[in-house]
């Protein structure tokens, strides 16, 4: 039996040049939502108020995290036949604890984010960074690239969750912030933006806005 | 090892599901009895909504709400049966009175139901202001709960809230909607012969110059027609339930 020669390993640090890259990548360039375009059915749906949008981005930034690591640390045990089935029951079994905490912490909210917190399950972003990073890189970076990931949709969705709550009724995180004055003057909260499509239409505003600044030209 | 082969697959299957299950089931079994206490916090919140103590969007912490409903709200257990109030029990002893009556009663199918709770809640002046009724029944979807609170006169509507259901976000979910339930406030389950009629949920906007439908009717929820026939028929069939407690209760007034 031959033995192979693993090529030398390049030197990993905590916080090198390489791992920093692995969070910023998804904040703007490779951004989950304006460029990679994932998770937008949720984003669509939790986004009505701010602090909803939140807990789901923090939702969603933990579960990548927490699953990448796992897979990662397992990745060169896994089965090949079996790869996706086993990347959906991690994903499952750290959705689940997500939400009994939520169930136990955050009842109110919980309530209001319903089936979305399962749905997170479904969510392209996660079993996406699983198959692209995950499954090729090292524990650490993988948990960093799920913490980048996360934070770029939970940006998107905290940017429209407040344009929503504000423009759709007149509150932020639960505070009035538009003057009773306003309303007094004819000032009438936007209907559109507490549905579905207003959500739509701000979000392709958003990829516009990304892609015009960072200068991305599809092929 | 060699990671292709059937029984390594089998293996790590296994392994994986015994390991994520035991995970699961730990945090499940850790944290049921705080979700327990959220829930019933939850419950008690919904009655001072229905009953107007509180608003759905109160700011105020959960420690002072839970102390307002202790000094604020009493709870009884009422014998739907004869309508009379049995002593010295409340709302966690209701279950346990129900599975006794059923198995004391196996050919009565009411007798599971035959004890519920309503809540009273009291006035500054510690008098009884408004009785809440608990209100559960068929949706579209799933069995909707709420709570539907009497003025004192025990025939208009204080308020109404559903607080528990598994309908469609957006189309019967709304019934949660506390603007809907607002339109709820005022309105009489008693007709002018002192009927019972309940109040019901109208398909399509309620006409406010017909006499009948500005006493007993609300608009109904868009696109959510079974949900909307749902309620109207549970909080019907609630009534109907508490009405000789509600009977007894008026007599006394009068």
């Amino acid at each position: 039996m031959t033995a192979t020669t693993t090529p030398p390993v390049a030197k990993r640090s905590l916080f090198g040049k390489e791992e920093l890259k692995v969070i910023k990548d998804p904040l703007w360039d490779n951004n989950p939502i304006a460029f990679q375009i994932l998770g937008i059915c949720s984003s669509l749906a939790v986004t009505t108020r701010l602090d909803k949008a939140l807990v789901m981005g923090i939702g969603v930034t933990l579960v990548t995290a927490l699953s990448n690591v796992m897979i990662s640390m397992i990745r060169n045990f896994i089965p090949n036949k079996i790869r996706i089935i086993v990347q959906l029951v991690v994903v499952s079994g750290v959705v689940i604890v997500f939400d009994q905490f939520l169930r136990a912490y955050m009842f109110d909210l919980s309530k209001q984010l319903s089936v979305f917190v399962g749905l997170i399950i479904t969510n392209c972003i996660v079993m996406g960074r699983l198959e692209a990073y995950a499954m090729s890189n090292p524990p650490w970076r993988s948990f960093l690239d799920g913490i980048g990931n996360g934070l770029g949709y939970l940006w998107i969705l905290a940017v429209v969750g407040t344009i929503r709550e504000i423009l759709g009724s007149g509150k932020l995180l639960g505070f009035q912030v538009v003057p009773d004055a306003l309303y007094a003057a004819g000032y009438v909260n936007n209907g559109l933006m507490v549905l579905a499509p207003g959500a739509f239409c701000l979000l392709g505003i958003i990829v516009w806005i990304q892609r015009s600044i960072s200068g991305y030209v599809e092929k | 090892m060699n990671t292709s082969s059937n029984g390594y697959v089998m293996g790590f299957a296994v392994g994986v599901c015994v390991i994520i299950s035991a995970a699961l089931a730990l945090t499940a079994n850790a944290l049921k009895p705080i979700q327990d206490g959220a829930a019933e916090f939850d419950r008690q919140k919904n009655v001072m909504v229905a009953a107007g103590l509180v608003t759905p969007d109160d700011l105020r912490p959960r420690t002072e709400l839970e102390q307002l409903y202790k000094d604020r709200v009493s709870e009884v257990v009422v014998d739907v049966k004869t309508g009379e109030v049995v002593a010295g029990k409340g709302q966690g002893d209701v279950a346990l009175l129900n599975k006794e009556s059923a198995k004391a009663a196996k050919d009565d199918k009411d007798a599971a139901t035959r004890f519920r709770a309503v809540a009273i809640s009291k006035g500054a002046d510690g008098k009884p202001d408004s009785y809440v009724l608990p209100i559960s029944g068929k949706g579209l979807w799933s069995t909707i709960y709420g709570y539907l609170a009497l003025e004192g006169d025990l025939v208009h509507v204080r308020g109404v809230t559903f607080y528990k259901h598994g309908e469609t976000p957006g189309l019967g979910g709304e019934c949660e909607n506390p603007v809907w339930c607002a339109q709820w406030k005022g309105k009489s389950i008693l007709d002018e012969q002192k009927k019972l009629v309940g109040v019901g949920v109208k398909k399509g906007r309620v006409d406010a110059s017909i006499p009948a439908e500005k006493a007993h009717k609300v608009d109904g929820l868009s696109g959510a027609t079974i949900t909307s026939n749902g309620i109207t028929n549970f909080v019907k069939k609630d009534l109907v339930s508490f009405d000789s407690y509600l009977a007894a209760l008026r007599s006394k007034h009068n």
